[in-house]
């Protein structure tokens, strides 16, 4: 016994295993990949080779439904977390350079002391977006989209290479003790609002998702009025304003009133 | 086979542990039967096909771009639901469907992977990005119910909470009048 | 005769630090996330914690365990020192350090993606780094198993190979071709994408070969479990083991079958076909078929001894079962554990009965039922069992020992039967928070909070169960003799060569996982356009 071959069709327990093995793979192949798939009509398989390769896990094309295109201006941007890599030196001088006539509103050092936005150290890939949408119409505001129109590709780069690089300020409302209200360190889950921070940075960054920090708080209110009346609708596939149209008026303003006061 | 000394009561334990060997095999036996059984009849099976899907440009081109999801009436009267999910919401954040109808549920992720489940339903199914995942669903009775996302998807995950409504078919199609494009978003 | 003695204990203490550490995370967890908890915390905190948790509980602790153990084995069951001392140190110093290089950055905040990983989701490289030195450590486990095996067979041709010794080196085959999933997905997917040599990834494909590893992983874990049932619990019981060849069998089903199911776990995954799903199911109710052995041959075995020491009755020898015995207690109360978890084991197989669960905290239940419960108890039973032996002093404090099963088992039934019932409700899975006041979950409220509080039972128990060990380290010294496996009731004099050794098994497996994983593998592979882009978790801001 000791010198019975193991891999030998002599011994009982290597037929009966392999025998035993074998016909359970392809009857469960049968049944699985031809058999099953066959029995459910609304399949609409074309014969056992498509059953077969469509249970297989064969990708088919997806259904030819009319190619639908976006209904209006949208963003058009595609987002992920290398759309924009780090600017180099060259790009930042260039961008320090086109920023001269953003200065008149956004401030010389990128800090605006009106109610338009601050770009000081705001995510590179967050100006590059808004830039785009101003551009193409995603966006719209009197003023900015003119400017935005003049814009190559490569300035619209630069000039959020450059507002990255630049050092955030704290806004004037500025209070490290300010509370917290619960719509930003927990959200609101049943009414669809993960906390803010997941997304903006201060737990969690989602490219695309602007710094919230020392911005105004007339504008962040301005902005999530905007995605809650669907007037603004420039974010991707409505991730805010999903979020906006589900946020009380006071939780906008309590948002709004934090981040203003984070540095 | 083997060997060893007290060969009759060897036997007796052998010949017993086989008899249990082969009521343990009938036992597995018929589970795996009832679950081919079921599979055969038309119970909830897994999607037919696979397909693909380009997560980065669901929103430029394509049955996920914005104005495409949602509930659909197709010309044979069922109906196609189209959503996607992202981080950390479903688009749309409300689906409507009818009751007695047919229903077709397409959807695929913008980013990381999540999950569809339907509370108080046995519909439930995952997102990955890459991939599009398809449903056949129906309901026998009216009804609201919540739709979490069951697989972690980062840090906001818990707040990825949307919401799905069974309304009366007659509700349903006076909507559809009004709305290319169900949705029960206000 | 156990010789190297400070191998063996150095492998369960870190074993058990680790698993005190985790479980503290995991009563903390469980806490806060109930109704209990009325303060607001960072989300991040939450699941930094799970993927600490589920790291330590699933690739730390349960491979020192099996590690640790299967020397033991090794060395008391060949009746022969370890061939390769130096190397098992070498693997024990990988476990470690990997364990250290992968929760640094976890602890920081920097890998929060679960233990599961779950890419396109990325986190710091180190935290996969260390994972797969963890992984690389147990490899040389692994091989040292099979060296010894081979060495001790060449000086003892024809003999049988000793069951306890038969069921180590199964494991540890199972083990290493099991983890070639998770080692493909990690080293070829995740750590280039990590390190920023790629920037796109295959999620899909990444969940396969993750699949590939997820579910014959537990099979790794339960093994020291049911080499215990064998080869432990019959002796600690004054009896015998009803039947060995059905043990060998049954080890031998788990290696051949528990590996080629994983796609069982990718039910409602949109990228694995139809007829694979179906596949892989059938074989998932093949792999019932060791439990359903085991538990007939070990409650036999149990019948033998209480019979044997005067038990009477057609139930009356169960109650004459030496029950003030620690390892008594603890197999069966594993063997409870065990059926109510295979249970619900054979519900989330069936692909119609998982639909409504999957990814409810049904699943965590399960599986903390199974693992946390069946499998971990027997762990303890071990410990228990080996201590005196590798400690030379006695450990005797048999009442506390029993007061801290009962404990680990009360706590668990408590943790985990409400822990299924809210995933039958629907509650997801992985979430930091949840609103219970709200209507569509305030049913759950209740159950959560029973969860809770037996997590802080199975806190206490596992205090108790360090305590133990501490006091057993400190005990007067008692020499504790060789240490004995469990003889059957038939010991072999000689075997089929089938079961006596792995060619054909192992053959079976890789042939099986050709057969089941083969096409789906290479169909993801040869579909580029699946790669999607990476989305990386705790970057610097």
């Amino acid at each position: 016994m000791s010198d019975q071959p193991l891999f030998s069709l002599r011994n009982r327990w290597f037929t009966a295993s392999v025998g035993i093995t074998v016909v359970l793979a392809v009857v469960s192949a049968l049944a699985g990949l031809v058999i099953l798939p066959l029995a459910q009509p609304d399949l609409k398989l074309s014969g056992i080779w498509d059953a077969i390769c469509s249970a297989a896990g064969v990708p088919r094309a997806s259904p030819d439904t009319i190619a639908q295109q976006p209904d209006g201006k949208l963003s058009n941007v595609v987002m992920t977390a290398d759309t924009l890599s780090r600017g180099d030196s060259v790009s930042i001088g260039r961008g320090a350079t086109l920023a001269q006539r953003c200065a008149i509103c956004h401030g010389p050092q990128g800090v605006s002391d009106a109610n338009s936005p601050n770009l000081a150290g705001q995510f590179a890939e967050v100006t590059y977006k808004e830039l785009n949408d101003f551009k193409t119409g995603a966006r719209v505001n009197a003023v900015m989209s003119p400017f935005a129109l003049t814009m190559t590709d490569r300035d619209m780069r630069d000039l959020a290479a450059y507002y990255a690089y630049l050092p955030r300020v704290p806004s004037p409302h500025v209070d490290a003790k300010l509370v917290a209200p619960l719509i930003v360190t927990i959200g609101a889950p049943m009414r669809n609002i993960a906390p803010c921070g997941s997304c903006h940075g201060d737990i969690d960054t989602k490219p695309g998702s602007p710094w919230l920090g020392g911005q105004s708080a007339v504008y962040i209110k301005a902005q999530l009025q905007a995605f809650a009346s669907g007037s603004r609708r420039n974010d991707i596939s409505q991730q805010m304003r999903n979020i906006a149209r589900n946020m009380t008026a006071e939780e906008i303003d309590q948002a709004a009133r934090y981040y203003e006061a984070q540095p | 086979m083997t060997m060893h000394h007290d060969s009759a009561s060897a036997d007796v334990a052998a010949r017993v542990e086989r008899r249990w060997a082969t009521l343990s095999i009938a036992i597995v036996g018929l589970l795996v039967g009832m679950a081919a059984f079921v599979g055969i009849h038309q119970a909830t099976m897994p999607q037919g096909r696979v397909e693909i899907s380009d997560p980065r440009t669901l929103h430029l081109s394509g049955e996920f771009v914005e104005s495409n999801l949602g509930a659909e009436v197709l010309a044979d009267g069922s109906v196609m639901v189209r959503a996607i999910g992202q981080q950390y919401s479903f688009t749309p954040q409300c689906i409507v469907v009818p009751e007695g109808t047919s229903i077709t549920m397409r959807a695929t992720s913008a980013d990381v992977v999540h999950g569809l489940l339907i509370q108080g339903t046995n519909i439930n199914t995952m997102l990955v990005p890459g991939y599009v995942s398809e449903a056949q669903i129906a309901f026998k009775g009216t009804g609201d119910h919540v739709m979490p996302c069951q697989e972690f998807c980062g840090i906001g995950h818990q707040g990825m909470w949307g919401k799905f409504k069974v309304v009366d078919r007659n509700v349903f199609n006076k909507m559809a009048l009004s709305q290319r494009r169900l949705t029960c978003v206000d | 005769m156990l010789i190297n003695k400070r191998l063996i204990l150095a492998h369960f203490w870190l074993a058990f630090a680790a698993f005190g550490l985790a479980l503290l995370l995991g009563a903390w967890q469980m806490f806060v996330r109930s109704p209990l908890n009325p303060w607001h915390f960072n989300p991040e905190f939450y699941y930094r914690s799970v993927t600490a948790h589920g790291s330590a509980m699933g690739y730390v602790f349960p491979t020192l365990i099996a590690m640790g153990f299967g020397y033991a084995i090794s060395e008391a069951a060949l009746a022969r020192p370890l061939i390769g001392r130096r190397w098992a140190w070498a693997g024990f110093v990988l476990v470690a350090v990997g364990t250290v290089v992968a929760m640094l950055p976890v602890s920081m905040g920097l890998a929060s993606v679960l233990y599961t990983f779950y890419p396109p989701m990325i986190g710091n490289p180190f935290y996969y780094i260390g994972v797969v030195l963890v992984v690389v450590g147990s490899w040389i486990w692994v091989a040292l198993m099979s060296i010894n095996l081979a060495a001790w067979k060449r000086d003892n041709p024809d003999k049988p190979v000793p069951l306890a010794m038969f069921a180590n080196v199964a494991g540890s085959y199972l083990w290493g071709w099991t983890a070639v999933g998770a080692a493909l997905e990690l080293l070829f997917q995740i750590i280039p994408v990590a390190l920023g040599w790629r920037t796109t990834i295959d999620a899909g494909l990444a969940r396969v070969f993750f699949s590939w590893t997820l579910h014959a992983i537990v099979y790794f874990w339960l093994m020291p479990t049911y080499i215990a049932y064998y080869t432990i619990f019959p002796r600690a019981i004054g009896g015998r083991l009803y039947s060995d060849p059905m043990g060998r069998i049954a080890f031998i089903l788990f290696l051949v079958v528990a590996m080629p199911i994983g796609v069982h776990h990718l039910f409602a995954d949109p990228q694995v076909g139809a007829g694979f799903k179906f596949m892989h199911s059938v074989f998932t109710g093949l792999v019932a078929l060791p439990t359903l052995l085991t538990v007939f041959t070990i409650c036999a075995s149990a019948e033998v001894a209480s019979r044997l020491h005067g038990g009477r009755g057609l139930f009356g020898w169960v109650g004459a079962l030496p029950w003030r015995n620690p390892i008594m207690l603890a197999t069966a109360l594993s063997l409870v554990m065990l059926g109510f978890g295979g249970a619900g084991g054979l519900i989330n197989m069936s692909y119609q009965l998982n639909a409504p669960v999957h990814n409810t905290q049904w699943i965590t239940g399960h599986f903390h039922l199974i693992f946390g419960g069946a499998i971990v108890i027997m762990y303890f039973a071990i410990a228990y069992d080996l201590w005196p032996h590798l400690t030379g002093r006695a450990l005797d404090n048999v009442r506390l020992m029993r007061l801290q099963l009962w404990l680990w088992f009360v706590g668990m039934i408590v943790t985990t039967f409400p822990w299924h019932y809210v995933g039958i409700l629907g509650m997801p899975r992985r979430m930091a928070y949840y609103d219970y006041a709200n209507s569509a979950l305030a049913a759950q409220a209740l159950s959560v909070s029973l969860s809770a509080v037996g997590g802080l039972i199975l806190l206490t128990s596992g205090i108790l169960f360090l305590l133990v060990l501490i006091r057993g380290q400190r005990a007067p010294r008692q020499e504790a003799g060789a240490y004995q496996f469990a003889v059957a009731v038939h010991p072999p004099i000689r075997l089929p060569v089938a079961l006596n050794g792995f060619g054909l098994w192992l053959a079976l497996m890789i042939g099986l996982t050709v057969v089941n994983y083969g096409f789906p593998i290479a169909q993801l592979l040869a579909l580029p356009a699946t790669n999607v882009p990476a989305v990386y978790v705790g970057a610097p801001r």
